[in-house]
């Protein structure tokens, strides 16, 4: 009963909802299956391979691929709480877009704020930038994104 | 008519185009404003003042004051003179009944005493005071701006973007464009803003016109009024070149078609290749408004009198005109004839925006203005902006020695020189005041022309000098600003379920529960319900709260949020608890399932979920006790599977053995269903035999679609929360927030048994201990209609024909072929079967009290 087997993933899903509501977007990809660990502790996420984002002092977010979930949650230490399916995610390329979207400072990320009116984690990537944020909003942020995209043209 | 060719203008002759005004042609070049265009055209009027329907003409050409507003396209009080033409433009005139030549409101300017002197109306229309509001909308309608259509939709989109540079120049000027490359210069990242018009940017820094800045908010904020998107800057370094603004004088008829600054004749002939006029007085006061005579003798402008007041300062100035239009003028003893009027004093600093980051603004008796004299760290002035003004003349409060045109001061408003006295008289001797009293300085112009030449007459009023008087408060916007502009975009966020998708797909009425969007129904909420009872339904109720308690002090925790017991809950068992706030009042409710010795999986209502996690981290870090609360809430789905059939269908999809023995009513357990890993609680908050699941948001359409296919032979159906609502009433489940409000506590609310008064503290038990002690003054109790009549929800309960209650939730429900409800009555018609009436619609219908549900009261449907 005290494992707590049902807030992971297990088998993941073929497709997120919010790929399909990026169909044909271009400069935007889906996040949302990549495997994401909420660390808690004094030393949050400090000593790992993968990406880390840090929320606040002692809490920060790891971002693996969903296949590293597991053997990534064995080398964490503190309370580590699987967030693979709360928090959704976008890759953005283009910096126009993203000053549309966000007043965060783009030079000093990674960094935690406000995306299209929700509260996000925002880091750099090679293509962009990779925004995540809470799923049930997905579909707003998609469409707000896709908007202000069409604004932009 | 156009001047040949001018070195640097704006219009591009080689492409023409074409507008309306009221619906004649007007010609029109590539690069003319709206306003240059008609004035080439011959149109002299381009507006009927706000209060008195004076005919205006063009004044500064730059944007700044109130004369060329037209209605462009729709849009009310656009500045023509800077809005660039347009083919196919539509412009009308407005304030105006009849036409700009004839307005039929221009009998206001000749009435005189006592309807139009300043603040009339707070003296000649305050009796009887029922009539006000006909006054109120008469003054509405005669005086004012345009129009805007209160039932159109908005047509264009705006943007807002974020941008974050080193250093922010605002204004393009010649200083401007120094600053900017200076810093450029630097290696600084530098954003220019001007005014326009359009211009290639220059190499180093970015520039961005026509764009305007309408403020300094604090830290440096500086939002950029780009058109359709809002720029909201953030500078290390802000430099202000906003320039000086040219300020008329004040004599007899300033305001006559043909008066224009010196600025706006040379703008006319230099960018446009206008003729303002055909012949000239100019009265001037430094070396940059002098140049314009240049502009107007090469123009081809007959210069009939010069006037450098540094040289000669006049004691009278009088412009006498004939249908609006000046015809002559009078300076001193000399007349001179002329169309055209191009007078200014001492140029005012554009101070605005750096009084608005701090910056101190004083009186310089040698400038005749207002300057910056102390900037805060961070924003710098340069060039004009920061009171380099050269050389000169201070000019006179006023030059009218008696006789002749009202004098105006503000051109907007329509205050004139006699109302500021007169405002003087009646004791509004501060400029704060005699600006609310006179409404001077507060029309669209914002002061730019009007502020100094105020504080000028009070100064002259109250025998003191301007730096004694000082200035009003200036305050964003600077510039005028379209509110869509500020609302940004018009999406807001929703929060949609993981299985969202399928209930739109299946035809469900969506309603706002807080910030989410749920199923009302599904067409048919009644029979929704029925299947509830008779086969099994599915609901999505992934927008319940759901949180993780974790630690070794997990269960001290929950025993101290709430007034029931947890530390005797058993693992792998579900309880109901109701919070409630220090003050003893319900604040959210929910079910705690007990997962391990040290976790508990807590659920919270769907409009109370950030309410209640707020609550726990709070009380967490108030008590330092050794907890993990996390918010679950998006990263699981869930679904309760009620009805009679909801164990054959669960069982259909899961190993675990969900027999009655095995998986009791209360009991909690992890498994896999249909081999998605899910936690199940067996509750009934709709009365039936019930499964929530609670499993990963990305299975959410998977999972529902799998209990909808095997089911299907089960009769299982979606249902709303119509439905619910129905269900839940036949049991007396309340719902916090309907049949409670921010006075109900636990005990109020026929709950007794959820208050344990026995245990060390919880949280409001000092507060129910008093209530207790001094007995309910109302209670919630169910009740039945005597007949079919269904109240509405909040109706009153009468007794006796006086109020005594009210109505909190009522439904028909066809299961018990009644209407029943839950309402607050006194503590004495609280007893079973007592009687009472509602009122519904006129008439009062009778109701009765029951205290137990009214549907399987055993609760025998629950526990099977």
């Amino acid at each position: 009963m005290s494992e707590l087997a049902f807030i992971s993933l297990g088998a993941a899903p073929a497709a997120s909802p919010l790929a399909r509501a990026l169909a044909g977007a271009a400069g935007l990809r889906d996040l949302s299956l990549l495997g994401k660990l909420e660390v808690r502790g004094p030393a949050a996420g400090r000593t790992v391979d993968a990406e880390v984002i840090a929320i606040t002092p002692g809490r920060a977010l790891v971002v693996c691929e969903p296949d590293d979930i597991a053997a990534l949650r064995e080398s964490l230490s503190g309370v580590v709480i699987d967030v693979t399916s709360a928090l959704a995610g976008i890759e953005l390329e283009s910096p126009e877009l993203m000053r549309r979207l966000t007043d965060l400072d783009l030079t000093a990320l990674p960094v935690a704020g406000r995306f299209a009116g929700v509260p996000a984690l925002v880091s750099p990537c090679d293509a962009g930038f990779r925004v995540f944020f809470p799923q049930e909003f997905g579909h707003s942020v998609v469409a707000i994104v896709r908007d202000v995209q069409d604004g932009l043209r | 008519m156009r001047l040949p060719p001018q070195p640097g203008e704006r219009i591009d002759r080689s492409r023409g185009l074409t507008f309306s005004f009221h619906g004649r042609p007007v010609p029109a070049f590539a690069g003319d404003t709206i306003g240059s265009a008609l004035f080439a055209s011959g149109r002299r009027v381009f507006s009927r003042s706000f209060k008195y329907h004076r005919p205006r003409g063009l004044l500064c050409c730059s944007g700044g004051c109130a004369n060329c507003m037209m209605t462009v396209d729709g849009t009310p009080n656009v500045r023509v003179c800077v809005e660039p033409a347009r083919d196919g433009a539509v412009v009308e005139a407005q304030n105006v009944i009849g036409s700009l030549e004839h307005d039929l409101m221009s009998v206001v300017d000749h009435l005189g005493r006592p309807f139009t002197p300043v603040g009339f109306y707070y003296r000649t229309m305050i009796r009887p005071r029922r009539l006000w509001p006909y006054y109120e909308r008469f003054l509405r309608n005669v005086a004012g701006l345009g129009r805007i259509d209160k039932h159109g939709r908005r047509t264009v989109r705006t943007d807002t973007e974020h941008r974050r540079v080193e250093c922010l120049v605002i204004g393009g000027g010649i200083s401007g464009m120094r600053a900017a490359a200076d810093a450029a210069a630097r290696g600084e990242r530098v954003l220019l803003v001007d005014e326009g018009p359009p211009r290639a940017a220059p190499e180093g820094f970015e520039l961005l016109a026509p764009a305007r800045a309408i403020g300094i908010y604090e830290g440096g904020l500086v939002p950029v009024d780009a058109g359709s998107v809002l720029y909201r800057v953030r500078a290390g370094r802000i430099v202000v070149a906003t320039g000086a603004l040219e300020q008329p004088l004040v004599f007899p008829g300033n305001d006559l078609v043909g008066v224009m600054l010196p600025d706006g004749a040379r703008r006319l002939i230099r960018d446009f290749a206008v003729k303002p006029g055909e012949r000239a007085v100019v009265v001037v006061a430094d070396d940059r408004a002098l140049e314009t005579v240049g502009y107007l003798r090469s123009a081809g402008v007959e210069v009939a009198a010069l006037v450098d007041l540094r040289e000669r300062p006049l004691e009278e100035i009088r412009a006498v005109g004939r249908q609006g239009r000046v015809r002559s003028v009078q300076l001193d003893d000399s007349s001179f004839d002329c169309d055209l009027l191009v007078a200014a004093g001492a140029p005012q600093p554009a101070y605005s925006l750096l009084a608005q980051a701090g910056g101190a603004i004083a009186y310089d008796p040698a400038k005749g203005s207002f300057v910056p004299t102390a900037l805060p760290l961070g924003t710098e002035a340069t060039g004009r902006a920061g009171g380099e003004l050269g050389s000169v003349a201070v000019p006179r409060a006023s030059y009218d020695r008696g006789g002749g045109e009202k004098a105006f001061v503000c051109l907007c408003e329509d205050v004139a020189e006699k109302d500021l006295k007169r405002a003087h008289a009646e004791g509004f001797d501060s400029l704060e005041l005699a600006k609310r009293y006179t409404t001077v300085t507060m029309g669209p112009c914002q002061g730019r022309l009007c502020h100094l030449a105020s504080v000028r007459l009070c100064a002259r009023e109250e025998g003191t000098d301007e730096k004694a008087i000082g200035t009003t408060t200036a305050r964003p916007p600077w510039a005028p600003v379209k509110l869509g502009l500020l609302a940004g975009r018009d999406q807001e966020t929703a929060k949609l379920t993981a299985i969202h998708h399928r209930h739109e797909e299946a035809g469900a009425q969506m309603m706002w529960t807080g910030a989410w969007r749920r199923p009302y129904s599904y067409g048919d909420a009644p029979a929704e319900a029925a299947n509830v009872h008779e086969a099994v339904g599915v609901i999505d109720v992934s927008t319940l709260g759901k949180l993780l308690v974790l630690g070794a002090d997990a269960t001290v925790f929950l025993e101290r949020l709430y007034p029931n017991r947890f530390g005797d809950l058993k693992v792998g068992r579900v309880r109901y608890g109701v919070l409630s706030n220090d003050a003893g009042r319900i604040i959210d409710d929910g079910t705690i399932a007990r997962l391990g010795e040290d976790r508990f999986y807590v659920t919270t209502t769907s409009t109370g979920s950030e309410g209640v996690f707020e609550w726990f981290e709070w009380w967490n870090a108030v008590w330092k006790l050794d907890v993990e609360i996390v918010n679950l809430t998006g990263a699981l789905a869930a679904v309760n599977v009620a009805g009679p059939q909801a164990r054959e269908l669960l069982g259909r999809l899961t190993a675990i053995d969900v027999s009655r023995e095995a998986f009791a009513y209360l009991d909690a357990q992890q498994a896999d269903v249909a081999a998605v890993p899910c936690l199940i609680l067996r509750i009934g908050f709709v009365g039936e035999l019930g499964y929530e699941l609670h499993f990963p948001s990305l299975h959410g359409e998977y999972l529902w679609d799998t209990l909808l296919e095997r089911g299907a032979d089960l009769g299982v159906k979606p249902f709303g929360l119509e439905a619910q609502r129905i269900l839940r009433l036949e049991k007396q489940h309340i719902i916090v927030g309907q049949d409670t409000d921010s006075e109900s506590d636990l005990l109020a609310a026929n709950m007794p048994w959820l208050v344990k008064f026995e245990k060390d503290d919880f949280v409001g038990k000092w507060a129910l201990e008093h209530r207790r002690d001094q007995g309910n003054r109302e209670q919630l109790v169910g009740f039945e209609m005597a007949n079919g009549a269904v109240p509405p929800e909040g109706a009153q309960v009468v007794r006796g024909g006086r109020p005594a209650g009210r109505v909190t939730s009522s439904r028909w429900s066809a299961r018990l072929n009644k209407a029943v409800g839950l309402a607050w009555l006194p503590p004495e018609l609280a007893q079973e079967d007592a009687e009472f009436e509602i009122r519904v619609g006129g008439q009062l219908e009778r109701a009765r009290v029951r205290l137990r549900p009214f549907f399987d009261p055993e609760g025998e449907r629950l526990r099977a």
